[in-house]
């Protein structure tokens, strides 16, 4: 039926181990090779578009000044932490999905290569998407400013922006621990969104500000309150609010990353590396 | 080379592999023959290390599956074909494969140019593809890396019969080469043809192993013969006076007797012959015998059909 034989027609390289860089390289392509990884990327650049567009509109037709860098920064950091995560969830749960995980753990029998190996992925997404945002966040300031004939306002700190980076990519790990845990897009997506929009979005914003015990018992077990004193904490001091980012900030900050994204990652891990794939 | 030794594997009370043990040798295909829940894919998952043995092991080659450095370039596997993710092209399931395995690109196209899956079909979502075509891009999928071992299960559903005759040729060459191949499937006449040695499970236990030759003489395959004559009644008569037990099947009669006998028997009494042929029970008798109890559907029924058939 075929002229083709099954023989290679140039000698093929040396069976040597997997490299795990090259295991990376797989998880990335995985990643974003398929219709629902693109869409998504898509949808975030569009939305960082979107937001910067309407900005520089406003701008343009106001007479406001240019807006200061931290401002654009937070604006166009928000499509990306909340969308981008979808992706770091399905790098797990597709495989399961779709049963992929067949293929890739024939493969690459060590499972914990795989897993850390899309936990690098992960991580490099997550720096490339705030990458991006940053970038055009800078040229929406310059250009702002520009507009606006004003000068521009460059008050982000080498802090601030690191821990905006390092914010997106926990919540990034986070959704990658809860694919892990429960092997289901739309059980991972529910419990990721569930936590970030519902509970610290709305409940615990909510409550923090009403009552006391929720102001003790917070920055202990939501990851958005105890981040607070590092990443607003001079937004915080200049509104008079009591900032803790010494020891007991920076045990709190342990505390609520160790149950939201550690433990996830580690029961998550275990559950990979043990169960059945069939 | 593929050596099971005692492999078990228990869920709760259920014992889906039993105590199996058996080799595939290299330049051989051998069938893994089984009826649906007999434990070949349990077996074939155990091999390729995706499901942890409750005792006893599987080795390649020698060497523990997990030990086997990029296994992908020492085992082609194909366990599923429709586990492939859906919106991916045909291409870039072999693309992924290539480069995890560190194959050069070309090797994609080789292996759909093997397969002969067109460039526009390797191009559409594998959600667009037919089962035969995912089968072909399966077993690119696990020749690949130019592997010695061939692990397939059930590599033939949903090809139509041209890519069954494709794929047994592909295969034989494959074990010519001195590849070893391991195929399982529930259909025998898909095995029979091109395995050198056949494996058969039931209830999670191998219930015979050999060639198909070894095995039917194993099981006594006592001569059995399907005659027609010119004469059925001088032959019956014959027949009868020398002992053998004879019963009218359409035109003509099954005898319990080889053919040579059945020929000596015609010939002594002066009877044309117009058909004459083994009716013995063939390897699919021998199967649902040995299978019996793991069957869901009654076999007895199953197996007078197939007598008269």
């Amino acid at each position: 039926m075929s002229a083709a034989t099954v023989a290679p027609s140039t000698p093929l390289p040396t069976a040597s181990k997997v490299p795990f860089g090259r295991l990376v390289l797989v998880e990335w392509r995985k990643m974003t090779d398929t219709r629902a990884g693109r869409v998504m990327l898509m949808i975030t650049g569009g939305l960082i578009a979107l937001v910067a567009g309407i900005i520089l509109l406003v701008i343009a037709l106001s007479d406001m000044s240019g807006l200061p860098a931290s401002t654009w920064m937070s604006a166009l950091s928000f499509p990306v932490s909340l969308l981008v995560p979808v992706l770091a969830i399905m790098i797990v749960t597709q495989e399961w999905g779709q049963r992929t995980h067949m293929v890739t753990f024939t493969l690459e029998p060590s499972r914990l290569k795989v897993v850390l190996a899309k936990l690098l992925a992960v991580f490099v997404l997550g720096v490339v998407t705030m990458a991006i945002a940053v970038g055009i966040g800078a040229i929406g300031t310059a250009a702002g400013a520009a507009i606006a004939g004003t000068e521009a306002n460059w008050n982000v700190s080498g802090e601030t922006l690191a821990w905006s980076l390092a914010t997106q990519i926990l919540y990034l790990l986070m959704g990658f621990g809860f694919g892990m845990l429960l092997l289901s897009t739309p059980a991972a997506l529910v419990v990721y969104y569930g936590y970030t929009l519902i509970l610290e979005a709305s409940v615990f914003s909510a409550l923090y500000f009403i009552f006391d015990w929720a102001q003790n018992l917070f920055p202990w077990i939501s990851m958005q309150v105890a981040m607070m004193p590092f990443v607003a904490g001079d937004e915080m001091r200049a509104a008079g609010v009591n900032v803790d980012d010494g020891a007991l900030g920076i045990a709190r900050l342990i505390t609520s990353v160790a149950l939201w994204v550690g433990l996830p990652l580690v029961l998550g891990t275990i559950r990979v590396l043990r169960s059945e794939l069939k | 080379m593929i050596k099971v030794e005692g492999l078990t594997r228990v869920y709760g009370t259920f014992t889906a592999v039993d105590d199996v043990s058996f080799t595939a040798e290299a330049g051989k295909v051998t069938g893994f023959l089984g009826p649906n829940g007999a434990g070949k894919s349990t077996t074939m998952r155990i091999m390729v290390g995706l499901t942890n043995p409750t005792r006893g092991r599987a080795t390649i080659n020698g060497s523990l599956y997990a030990d086997l450095p990029n296994p992908g370039r020492h085992v082609g596997v194909l366990l599923d074909a429709s586990a492939q993710h859906d919106g991916r092209t045909g291409r870039e399931v072999l693309t992924i494969a290539a480069t995890t395995m560190g194959l050069p690109k070309s090797r994609v196209d080789e292996m759909l140019e093997l397969v002969s899956l067109t460039p526009s079909e390797a191009k559409r979502r594998i959600k667009n593809y037919s089962l035969g075509m995912k089968q072909r891009l399966g077993i690119a999928h696990a020749l690949i890396g130019d592997p010695k071992v061939l692990i397939l299960d059930e590599p033939a559903n949903g090809l139509d019969p041209a890519g069954i005759r494709w794929m047994r040729g592909l295969l034989k060459e494959y074990a010519d080469r001195g590849g070893t191949v391991l195929l399982s499937s529930h259909l025998l006449h898909e095995v029979e043809q091109i395995a050198d040695e056949l494996i058969l499970i039931g209830n999670g236990r191998i219930v015979a192993e050999g060639t198909k030759d070894t095995i039917l003489a194993g099981q006594g395959g006592a001569g059995q013969s399907l005659v027609t004559a010119l004469d059925n009644e001088a032959l019956t008569v014959a027949l009868k006076a020398k002992g053998y037990s004879v019963e009218p099947i359409g035109t003509g009669m099954r005898v319990s007797a080889a053919p040579a006998e059945v020929g000596r028997a015609a010939l002594e009494a002066n009877v044309v012959l117009t058909d004459l042929r083994d009716g013995g029970a063939g390897l699919e008798d021998i199967f649902l015998q040995l299978t019996a109890e793991t069957q869901r559907e009654n076999t007895a029924q199953i197996h007078a059909e197939g007598a008269s058939a």
